[in-house]
Order: C-alpha cells, then structure tokens, then sequence
C-alpha cells in the first residue's frame, strides 16, 4: 500500500510537470580564478544577476566589460572549468525568507547549516534593494532596551537606528551586541545576528551562549565563516538585512547586528582587486563608501501607513590601535546615527563595558528615551563630564576645596555604577531606580567598593517597597511626586537598614 | 595609453576593405598585418579574425547556428528548423552547423550566438529533477 502510494504520488508530481522550450542565454568560461570567473557571451545580461554553472554553483555578475562578465562565485569554484557553459537565470540574486527561519543558523545564502533540517521558503527576497523612501519612515521615538546601564542612559538607541559599535580587538564589542539581543527577550523583537568572517568556534560559542539565555527563540544568525569565499562574506550582510526585511514588512521590530563590517570591506576589497578594479586609498575600491551607505540605509522605522515595523542596526568596526581615522572607520561612523566607542585602557583599567562616554554618541536616540530615564541621566551626564575635567587636574595636588572633592566622589561612583559584567542585563525601570539613588546623592557616603552589593539590594528593596514608583514608570514612562516620595523614603529606610 | 582592443583591429579592417577588390584589397591586408605586428598582437590573429567574420555576418544578416540531435536529421526537418531560426532572429542568410551527441538522449539543440534553445530529453530530465527536488 504504502509502496502504491509512493509510486501515485510521484505520478502526479510528476503530471505536474510543465516543461516550455525556451531561448536561454549561455556562455561560455574564460578563465577562473580565486573565486573568481570570466565568461565569454552572456549578451543582454543585468548587473548582479545570478548566473548557473553546470555543476549546479550559482554565480552573481558583478563586471560587464566589452566582450566579457565578470562573475562571483557562490561556493565551490574547483569543479569549474574552462570552457563549461553558463546560463543566465534572468533572476536577481535572492535569498529564501520564511518565519521558521528564527531560531537557525543560516549561511550566506540563506540555506540551514545547523543540521535541523531544511526550511520551506514562504518567499525569496531580492539582496539588494533600494533603501525605503522618505515618505513611507518616521522619526525614532521608541527605545531599544540593551539592558546595559552605560548605553541605555547615556547613549540610547532607538528603533530604527543605526548605532555603531567601534573599538579594538578583545574590547568587548561582541559582548554588547550579544547583551543587547539576550535583553529583548519579551520585548517583541526578532533578532538577527551576521557573523562577517568569524573563526567556526566563537560562533558556536555564541549561538550557545544565545540558547543557554532563550534567545534563539527570536534570533536568526547568518553566518559567512572565514574559511569559506570572500563572495559569501560580501553577501552575508545584504541577506540579512533582506531577512531582517522580510519580518519589517509583516510590521515587526528588528535588532540586526552586522559582526563586523571591516572584514566585510576587507572582503569587498579582495574581490574588488581580483576583478581588476583600481584600487584606491588603502587599496578599498572607489565604491566602497557606497558599499556600506547602501546596506545601512536600509534600517529604517517605518510609518504606521505603510505599513509600521523597524530595522534596527548595530555594525561592529574594529579599529587597528584605537585608530578611528582609517577610512573604514570614519566612513562608518559618518554613515551611522551615532557610535559606541569602546577603548582598551578602560578595559584593562576594569571598566567594563569599557564605552567611553565623552567619545561616543547617539545623535538621534535621545528623544526615544523615556521620560523618567531622562531626567535622571541628564544630570548623570553632567556629573560624569566635570568628573572627568577634574580628574587630570587633581592628580596634580592633594589639596581641593569641599566642592571639587564633592564631585570627584560623585565622579567615581558614577563611572562605579555603569559598570556591569557580562549577561547581566539589567531592567529599564531599576536602571531608573539606581540613577536616581546616585544623582540624588543617596550613594555619596557609601564606600566605592561596596557600591555594587548596595545597588543590588537597594533595588530589590525598592522592588518591594516602592511598588507606586515602579508602576508608574513602566505604565507611565514618568514618576508622579507621590511616587518619587514612596521612592525617597525606601531609599532612606533601605540605608538606614544597611547602615547598621 | 589607450589600448586597442580585438574588436577596434577588427572593424577596422572591416571599414577599410569593404567594397574593395583586387590589389586594393591585397593592399589593405599588407597594411592590417603590419599594423597588427607593429601592435605584438600577431599571438591574437585567431581571435581577430573570429572578431571579423562576427562583423561581416552582423553586417551581411548572415546567422551561424549549431543544431546538436542525436540521430542525423533528415531534410524535412533541416528546412523547419532553417524557416524557423530565419524568422525568429529575421536573418536573410544562415549557416546551419550539424553534431551528432549521442548524450543528448532525444530532442535537438539549436545554438545561435549566445542564445540556446535546448529541447532535448536530456535537459528535460534535468529539469524534472529540479523540479521534484524542490517541490
């Protein structure tokens, strides 16, 4: 029976069958190279468009020359040879999207390689498509929680924005970008997470880490590791940008992460030099501003007549000995809407995240901060700047006035505060709680060391004491004086408490 | 400096000698080879001329078709397939080049230019295997 219905059902799979004769265009290999190929004939053929070689490995036009195209080869180019003949698909290179494409690992090319199976594609979106217009966004006005203090008080993201993340290696650029996705859980997010030419083992590393913290749940990771072609590094971003899009339409807010796009120019650099393209200040290719303007345009938020939904982006640049005026980095930074600026002295001097806050920026996250949060990191900014100003300037003598010692030891709980270890993110609302304690002046007799056990257990205190407080800045977004009141009081009777 | 490329050696010779006959002719020849050699392009002969005669046959209508089968055709067939190119690609004169692939199972293969149009049983498995693989 079941062999019956093995054989009727490929009978009419096959009845199904259409075949139309139709013209195609071939041509033929000239040369292949490093991934790359050379093909005679393909007259009347588009831009990247995908070509197919005989032995089934697509290829993405990038160079149409006089007598020849220039192809990208998506996969194993050692079985091509010279001489096979190429067909034209007409089609613009795409990449399958679906819904049960969270929770995988992907490559370049949108295919599973996480072992669990293959994914029934809803649609296939093209890579490359033109940036959403002015008339279809809206301008940033809901945060994205990284649940990281320094970022989410002094340099706040918002949906739809483009923050860069920048800093040396082992600064701990990951770490935030991994921290900001483990935080949106419950927070209506999806996720997505490109790894551009990363070592096999710290992505496994990661993808665990994401388990382990039910992220994956919301998370989508496509991967171009470094052992595969420099063409799948070129393309990684462009497909998850067109997944992350796919989700945007259905009204969906994305958080997608681009790690990092200097091995993603350094990519587009070697294919660019392997076609013959002149190269140009640090052997980039001229268009290499335009390579990574095209990819960030993209993240948007939308507004509710077209649709709603925002793409969120966080490119990661890692700088050559805190150097940001190499050209990938100062393109970047001009492209973004702000950055994150990480550096290794604070690392090594145990302030982690090691951002340095005079450096970095978010020039349009401000006005998606919450009411409450701002009023407490406007004063937060304000103690940190003069803290820093003084520091040099005391290191010189021992003898301060009151009002300079004052704001050294605000200063130093202040910088005490923002420190917080890995995978520890920490709610809006206790951020709040802990903000206020500190600009209020409520930490200034409490010993620097003993400042982090103070913080945990004055918000648990808080929790429990200050529940009118607490409603009203996750209802509200803002305190009343009847719960600023309630909040004093606990902060007064949580010190009183530890005190003795 | 600007190179010169297959394609401009070819054309040339193709404007300098159109409608000329004779010395003349043998003239103009004397002259391209020089040139050709004076340019170290004399390694590049085989590709110039493949160049010219895709120049004279854009210019005379003339279309050059590859019809692969895998049995020899009879004549019946050979004039459909010489009405049909003519009308398709509005050739007035064709050149039609046979080959006998035994690989190819069944149907024909008509090959002009860079376009193909492949009905052969070969490619309609292939597209069948495509075509359960995906669905």
């Amino acid at each position: 029976m079941t062999k019956n219905y093995i054989v009727e059902n490929l009978k009419k799979q096959i009845g199904n069958f259409k075949d139309e004769a139709k013209a195609e265009k071939i041509g033929h290999v000239i040369e292949v190279f490093d991934g790359i190929a050379k093909i005679s004939g393909l007259s009347d053929i588009k831009a990247s468009e995908m070509v197919s070689f005989p032995n089934g490995e697509t290829g993405v036009t990038l160079n149409l020359e006089e007598d020849s195209v220039g192809v990208i080869i998506l996969g194993d180019f050692t079985k091509i040879r010279e001489g096979d003949e190429v067909k034209a698909t007409g089609q613009i290179l795409s990449v399958p999207v679906s819904n049960s494409q969270i929770g995988r690992v992907l490559n370049a090319l949108g295919n599973p390689i996480d072992g669990k199976g293959i994914i029934k594609a809803e649609k296939s979106n093209p890579i490359e498509k033109v940036a959403p217009g002015v008339i279809t966004r809206q301008s940033v006005d809901q945060a994205v929680q990284t649940g990281i203090k320094a970022i989410d008080t002094l340099i706040p993201i918002g949906r739809g924005q483009r923050e860069l993340i920048i800093g040396d290696r082992q600064t701990g650029k990951t770490a935030i970008a991994i921290d900001a996705i483990l935080n949106q859980k419950g927070q209506d997010m999806i996720c997505v997470y490109v790894s551009i030419g990363q070592k096999d083992s710290k992505l496994r590393k990661l993808q665990t880490r994401l388990e382990e913290g039910g992220a994956m749940d919301y998370t989508i990771i496509v991967s171009a590791g470094s052992s595969e072609s420099a063409a799948l590094s070129y393309i990684a971003p462009y497909t998850g940008v067109s997944i992350a899009e796919f989700f945007m339409d259905q009204g969906k807010d994305v958080l997608i992460i681009y790690d990092d796009l200097s091995k993603h120019a350094v990519a587009y650099r070697e294919i660019s030099l392997l076609l013959r393209r002149p190269p140009g200040r640090e052997a980039f290719p001229g268009d290499v501003f335009y390579l990574h303007s095209r990819l960030l345009e993209r993240a948007c938020r939308r507004n509710k007549e077209y649709g709603g939904g925002s793409i969120t982006a966080l490119p990661i640049i890692e700088t050559q000995s805190g150097d940001v005026s190499a050209y990938i980095p100062t393109n970047v930074i001009s492209i973004t809407d702000g950055q994150i600026f990480l550096e290794t002295d604070l690392f090594y001097k145990g302030i982690r995240p090691a951002v340095n806050v005079g450096l970095s920026v978010s020039r349009v996250g401000s006005s998606a901060q919450i009411k409450a949060m701002k009023k407490v990191s406007g004063t937060l900014k304000l103690d940190l700047a003069q803290f820093r100003e003084l520091e040099a300037f005391s290191q010189f003598g021992s003898d301060l006035d009151e009002g300079t010692k004052k704001q050294l030891e605000r200063g130093k709980r202040a910088v005490e505060v923002l420190k917080q270890p890995q995978y520890a993110p920490v709610k809006t609302e206790d951020q709040v709680v802990t903000l206020y304690a500190l600009t209020k002046g409520y930490m200034d007799d409490v010993a620097v060391d003993k400042l982090k056990s103070f913080e945990e257990g004055l918000i648990e205190y808080a929790r429990r004491n200050a529940k009118t407080f607490y409603k009203e800045v996750i209802d509200t977004k803002m305190w009343t004086e009847a719960g600023e009141a309630e909040l004093v009081k606990a902060i007064e009777d949580f010190k009183q408490s530890t005190v003795k | 400096m600007a190179t010169i490329s297959i394609n401009n050696i070819a054309s040339a010779i193709y404007e300098s000698s159109i409608g000329k006959d004779g010395a003349e002719l043998d003239d103009i020849m004397k002259k391209a080879v020089s040139v050709i050699s004076q340019k170290n392009l004399l390694s590049k002969s085989k590709e110039i001329i493949i160049q010219l005669e895709k120049i004279v046959d854009k210019k005379e209508g003339t279309i050059r078709a590859k019809i692969s089968s895998k049995i020899k055709l009879n004549e019946k067939i050979t004039n459909e397939i010489e009405d049909f190119i003519k009308k398709r690609y509005s050739a007035k004169k064709i050149v039609l080049e046979f080959e006998i692939d035994d690989k190819l199972l069944g149907g024909i293969k008509i090959e002009v230019g860079d376009e193909i149009i492949d009905t052969t049983l070969k490619n309609k498995i292939k597209k069948l295997q495509n075509y359960l693989i995906t669905n």
